[in-house]
C-alpha cells in the first residue's frame, strides 16, 4: 500500500521530478563524456603527442575538481527531492507508517531515481561525446580517425561513482527523515527564521572579507615573488574571503537599502529585499562554492582558448615560412597552391673537408649576393622573464665572423645546417669547384587558413631533399619538425589539447555549479509559496510579482558571478608566465559563459515562477 | 445609508459540465451598509470560505454579482481584480500571514508601496494606524520577536493602513488564546463604532460573532437565517446565537 502511495506521490510531483531527473542525468552525462574524453587514450595519443604525461596528469586533476563539484551539486538536488518528499512522507508517518518501512521507501525511491538518471546519462553521454569531439577534433585540427563515444572504462567508472553518491544521499535522507519529529516534517516551511544579526561583528567580518581577497588578488599577481607560494596563498585567502564576504558584506549592503526608505517603499522592493536579506543568511556557503566554480570554470576555458596564443609565439620564432631546398614538379604544382608575398633566394657552394669523423661542409656565399639580399632570421632574446624574438638581417660582414650568430643562422636557412659558412667575392665563388646550388624562402599570405596546403608544401620540399640518399649521407640535415611548418603543428597540437580540455571543463563546470544554484533556489520555493500567495491576496499584482522573482534570483545568480569574474580577472596574473598575453580576446571565453549562465538563470526564474505562482490567475 | 456591498443571486459549481458536479453557493443575496458589521456563520462546508474568495476577487462566481461601492468586481480584468485587492479591502487572516522576515513596520506598509504612494506618506500612515492600535513599540521588530495577539494587530494595521472599503476577517480569532482574541474583537468593534470601517467577518465562534451588528448563517449554499443585535448587549446577543445555532 505504500509503495502505491509512494508512486501516486511521485506522479503527482511529475514535473518537479522531471525537473530533479534532468538536472541529474545531465550531471551523469557530464561526466561521462569527461571521463570517455579525459582517460581514452585514443583520444589523448591523438591529441597530444608530446605533452601525453603532462596532459594526463592536468586531466586527472580535472576529473578530480569534476567529481567534487559533481558531490556538490547531486547534496542540493537530493535536498530538493528531499524537500517534495518531506510533506508527504510525514503524512504518512502520522498515518501510522513505521519509521523502518518510511526509511526503506526513501532509500528506494533515492536509489532508483538515481540509478535510472546515471543510466539515462550515460546514455546521452554516449550520444554526446560523439557530436562534441567530432565538432571539436574538426575545429581544432587533430589527427584522430577512431574515436567513439562508447568508451567501456568510462561507463563503469561513471556508474560506480554515481552509485556509490546515491547510496550515500540514500543513507543521508533515510537518517534525515527517520530521525526528524513528524510535527516538523509537515511544518518545516513554517519553522521561525533567525532574523536579527549582531551588526558590529557583521562589520568587522566584511572589512575582513574585503582584506582577504586583496591579499588573495596581490598573491596571483605577485607570482614572481612570491612564486608557488602564490597559489597557496591565492586559495586559502579567496576560499576564506569570499565566504566572509558573502556572509556579511552582501548583507551589509541590503541593509544599507533598506534603510533607504525611498527605495524600500516602491513597489515590492521591501520584500525582495527581505527575501534576499533571509536567503543571504542561508545561502553563504553555496554562493562562495559557486564563485570558486564560476572562477574555476570561466578561468579553465579563458586558459584554455588563450593557448592558442602559444602557436603565435610558435611562428614569431622562424622568419621565414616555408624553405624550398630543391624544386620539382611536385614541389611546384604545390606551390600553385599558395598564395606567396615574397620570395628570397640565395645560391651557395659546398666542399667537403676534413677526413673521417673531422670532416665537414663548407658552405660558400658571396659577399654581393649577401649584401643585396639582405635574408632575414630571427633573434631570440628575454624581455622580463619571457620569451621574444626580434627581425635582424644577415650582413656579409657579420656572417664574415665564424663564431657569429649571423653565421649559424645562415647555414640553418640551407640543408648543410652545420656548416660553417665562408663568405668570399664573386671571382672567389666562380672559381670554387662545385656545383651552385639554390635555396628559396617564401614568405606567404595566411599563413593559419592555409596552413595545410603550405605544410604539404614544405613536406614535399622537404622530402625532395631527403629522398636522394647519397646527399644525405654526405653530412644533409633537413628535418620538416624545425621547419616553421613543423614547430607551428608541433606547439598547435599541444595548445588545442589544452584549449579542449580548459572548454570541456569550462562547461562541464558551468552546468554543474549553474543548476546547483538552480536546485537551491528551488529547493526554497515550496516555502515561499505561501509568501507568494498573500502578496497575491493583499493585491500585488502577477507581473509585480513576477519582477520581484527575477530580480531576487537574479541578484542570487550575479553575486557569485560578479565575484568569480574579479577573481579570474586577477587570478589570469598568475598565467602571465605561460602565455603572452593572458587578457588577449577575453570577451569571446566571458561571453560564451555569460549567455549559457543567463540560460541557467532564466530556466531558474521559470521554474520557480511554477510553483510560487501556480493558479494565480 | 449607503451600500458599500451587495452580493446578487451569487452561485458557484465546482467541477465541469459533464463530470459530476458540486455546487457549493447556490444563490446567494445580501448587503453590508456603509459602518456595519456583519458577522457570517456557519458549519465548515457550507460555503463561507467559497463567499469570501468570491467577494475578495480571489474566486470567480459561476452566475450572480458582486458590487463593492457600486462597482461590479465580477466584471474586472486580472490586473484590475489585484489593483482592487489593494486599494478596496483589507484582509485579517487566520493565521495573520505576515512575512516574517519582513519588519512589521515593512509588513504594514506593503499594501501602500505596491500603490506607489511616496515614502514619507507611507511611513506617517503607517505610524498613524500603529498608534491608533497601539503596536507602536513593536514597529521594528520581527513578526518572529512578537506574541500572537500582536501578530494580529500588525495584520489589522495592515489591512487597515490604506483606507479600504471593507474590512475582510477570515476566523481573525481562530489562532489567539481567548484574551488576545476578546482583545481584538474589542478594537475591531471600536474601530467600526469610531472610524466607520465596515467589516464582514467569517466564523464559526459563536463569541466572536456576538461583537457583529448583525449575523447571516449560511448552510448548504444558502443563508438561512439573519439576526440582528439591536439594542442588546454582547452578552446577551451571545445567547441569542447559540440558540440560533442549537436549532440547527
Amino acid at each position: 500500500m505504500l509503495w502505491k502511495l509512494s508512486f501516486t506521490g511521485l506522479k503527482s510531483r511529475f514535473k518537479d521530478y522531471a525537473v530533479l531527473f534532468s538536472g541529474l542525468t545531465l550531471a551523469s552525462a557530464i561526466f561521462y563524456m569527461f571521463m570517455t574524453i579525459a582517460i581514452n587514450p585514443q583520444f589523448l595519443k591523438g591529441s597530444l603527442t608530446i605533452a601525453f604525461s603532462i596532459t594526463q596528469f592536468v586531466f586527472g586533476f580535472g576529473i578530480a575538481l569534476l567529481g567534487i563539484i559533481t558531490l556538490v551539486y547531486i547534496t542540493y538536488a537530493n535536498s530538493f527531492l528531499l524537500s517534495m518528499r518531506k510533506k508527504d512522507y510525514g503524512t504518512y508517518m502520522m498515518l501510522g507508517a513505521r519509521n523502518s518501512k518510511i526509511g526503506k521507501l526513501i532509500f528506494a525511491e533515492t536509489i532508483v531515481v538515481g540509478l535510472l538518471s546515471t543510466l539515462l546519462g550515460i546514455g546521452i553521454g554516449i550520444g554526446l561525446t560523439q557530436v562534441v569531439s567530432k565538432m571539436l577534433i574538426s575545429q581544432l585540427g587533430l589527427h584522430i580517425n577512431k574515436f567513439f563515444g562508447f568508451y567501456m572504462p568510462a561507463i563503469l567508472w561513471t556508474l560506480i561513482f554515481f552509485i556509490v553518491l546515491f547510496v550515500l544521499a540514500a543513507f543521508w535522507n533515510r537518517h534525515k527523515l527517520v530521525k526528524t519529529n513528524v510535527i516538523n516534517l509537515l511544518h518545516e516551511d513554517q519553522k521561525p527564521v533567525k532574523v536579527r544579526q549582531h551588526k558590529i561583528w557583521k562589520f568587522i567580518e566584511a572589512i575582513l572579507g574585503l582584506c582577504l581577497l586583496a591579499t588573495g588578488y596581490w598573491a596571483m599577481s605577485a607570482y614572481q615573488t612570491l612564486m608557488t607560494n602564490s597559489i597557496t596563498i591565492g586559495f586559502f585567502t579567496i576560499v576564506i574571503g569570499s565566504y566572509l564576504i558573502f556572509d556579511s558584506f552582501f548583507t551589509s549592503v541590503i541593509n544599507l537599502l533598506r534603510k533607504n526608505r525611498n527605495f524600500k517603499y516602491r513597489k515590492l522592493h521591501s520584500f525582495t529585499l527581505g527575501q534576499l536579506k533571509f536567503r543571504l543568511g542561508d545561502y553563504n556557503r553555496i554562493l562562495s562554492i559557486i564563485s570558486l566554480l564560476f572562477a574555476l570554470a570561466l578561468g579553465a576555458i579563458t586558459v584554455g582558448l588563450n593557448f592558442n596564443s602559444m602557436t603565435d609565439t610558435s611562428m614569431e620564432a622562424t622568419y621565414y615560412d616555408v624553405v624550398l631546398y630543391k624544386n620539382n614538379a611536385k614541389v611546384q604544382k604545390q606551390l600553385k597552391k599558395v598564395s606567396v608575398r615574397k620570395t628570397d633566394s640565395l645560391n651557395y657552394k659546398t666542399v667537403l673537408v676534413g677526413k673521417g669523423k673531422k670532416q665537414s661542409h663548407i658552405l660558400y656565399v658571396t659577399d654581393q649576393e649577401l649584401n643585396k639580399k639582405k635574408l632575414k632570421y630571427q633573434h631570440f632574446y628575454q624581455k622580463d622573464g619571457q620569451q621574444a624574438w626580434s627581425t635582424k638581417t644577415i650582413t656579409a660582414k657579420g656572417v664574415k665572423d665564424n663564431h657569429s650568430e649571423e653565421n649559424y643562422q645562415l647555414a640553418s636557412l640551407t640543408p648543410y645546417q652545420n656548416a660553417l659558412v665562408k663568405v668570399v667575392s664573386k671571382k672567389e665563388f666562380n672559381k670554387i669547384n662545385a656545383q651552385i646550388n639554390h635555396v628559396e624562402f617564401l614568405l606567404v599570405n595566411n599563413f593559419r587558413s592555409n596552413f595545410n596546403n603550405i605544410e604539404k608544401l614544405q613536406k614535399l620540399a622537404v622530402k625532395s631533399m631527403m629522398s636522394n640518399v647519397e646527399e644525405s649521407s654526405q653530412g644533409v640535415y633537413v628535418d620538416l619538425n624545425n621547419s616553421k611548418s613543423g614547430q607551428y603543428r608541433l606547439v598547435s597540437s599541444v595548445a588545442s589539447g589544452f584549449e579542449f580540455m580548459g572548454f570541456f571543463l569550462g562547461l562541464a563546470f558551468l552546468a554543474m555549479l549553474a543548476s546547483t544554484l538552480m536546485f537551491k533556489v528551488l529547493s526554497g520555493a515550496n516555502s515561499d509559496k505561501p509568501r507568494y500567495n498573500m502578496l497575491w491576496k493583499i493585491g500585488a499584482q502577477k507581473n509585480l510579482l513576477k519582477a520581484s522573482i527575477r530580480s531576487e534570483i537574479g541578484v542570487l545568480f550575479a553575486l557569485p558571478a560578479v565575484l568569480g569574474v574579479i577573481d579570474v580577472l586577477f587570478g589570469l596574473q598568475f598565467f602571465k608566465s605561460l602565455l603572452k598575453d593572458p587578457y588577449d580576446k577575453i570577451w569571446i571565453p566571458f561571453t560564451i559563459f555569460l549567455v549559457l549562465y543567463l540560460i541557467y538563470y532564466l530556466v531558474t526564474v521559470k521554474l520557480y515562477e511554477g510553483i510560487v505562482l501556480k493558479n494565480k490567475d | 445609508m449607503t451600500e458599500v456591498l451587495k452580493v446578487e443571486a451569487l452561485t458557484k459549481t465546482y467541477g465541469k459540465k459533464n463530470e459530476k458536479q458540486y455546487q457549493a453557493l447556490k444563490g446567494i443575496d445580501f448587503t453590508v451598509e456603509q459602518g456595519e458589521f456583519v458577522g457570517i456563520m456557519g458549519a465548515s462546508g457550507s460555503g463561507k470560505t467559497t463567499l469570501l474568495n468570491i467577494l475578495s476577487t480571489l474566486d470567480k462566481p459561476t452566475t450572480g454579482n458582486v458590487f463593492v461601492n457600486h462597482q461590479d468586481i465580477t466584471q474586472l480584468k486580472k490586473n484590475q481584480m489585484a489593483d482592487f485587492r489593494g486599494k478596496e479591502i483589507g484582509f485579517i487572516f487566520q493565521d495573520f500571514n505576515l512575512l516574517e522576515n519582513l519588519t512589521n513596520r515593512e509588513n504594514i506598509a506593503l499594501p501602500l508601496s505596491l500603490q506607489n504612494v511616496k515614502a514619507r506618506e507611507i511611513n506617517d500612515k503607517v505610524e498613524a494606524i500603529a498608534d491608533r492600535l497601539g503596536i507602536m513599540q513593536i514597529l521594528d521588530k520581527y513578526p518572529a520577536e512578537i506574541s500572537g495577539g500582536q501578530k494580529q494587530r500588525v495584520a489589522s494595521a495592515r489591512a487597515l493602513v490604506h483606507n479600504p472599503a471593507i474590512l475582510y476577517g477570515d476566523e481573525p480569532t481562530g489562532a489567539l488564546d481567548s484574551k488576545s482574541a476578546t482583545e481584538l474583537l474589542e478594537t475591531m468593534a471600536e474601530l467600526n463604532k469610531n472610524d466607520k470601517v465596515s467589516i464582514l467577518m467569517v466564523t464559526h465562534d459563536p463569541y466572536s460573532a456576538s461583537y457583529a451588528q448583525r449575523i447571516l448563517f449560511i448552510k448548504d449554499g444558502k443563508i438561512g437565517k439573519e439576526i440582528r443585535k439591536g439594542t442588546k448587549t454582547s452578552e446577551e446577543f451571545y445567547q441569542d446565537i447559540i440558540t440560533e445555532l442549537g436549532r440547527r
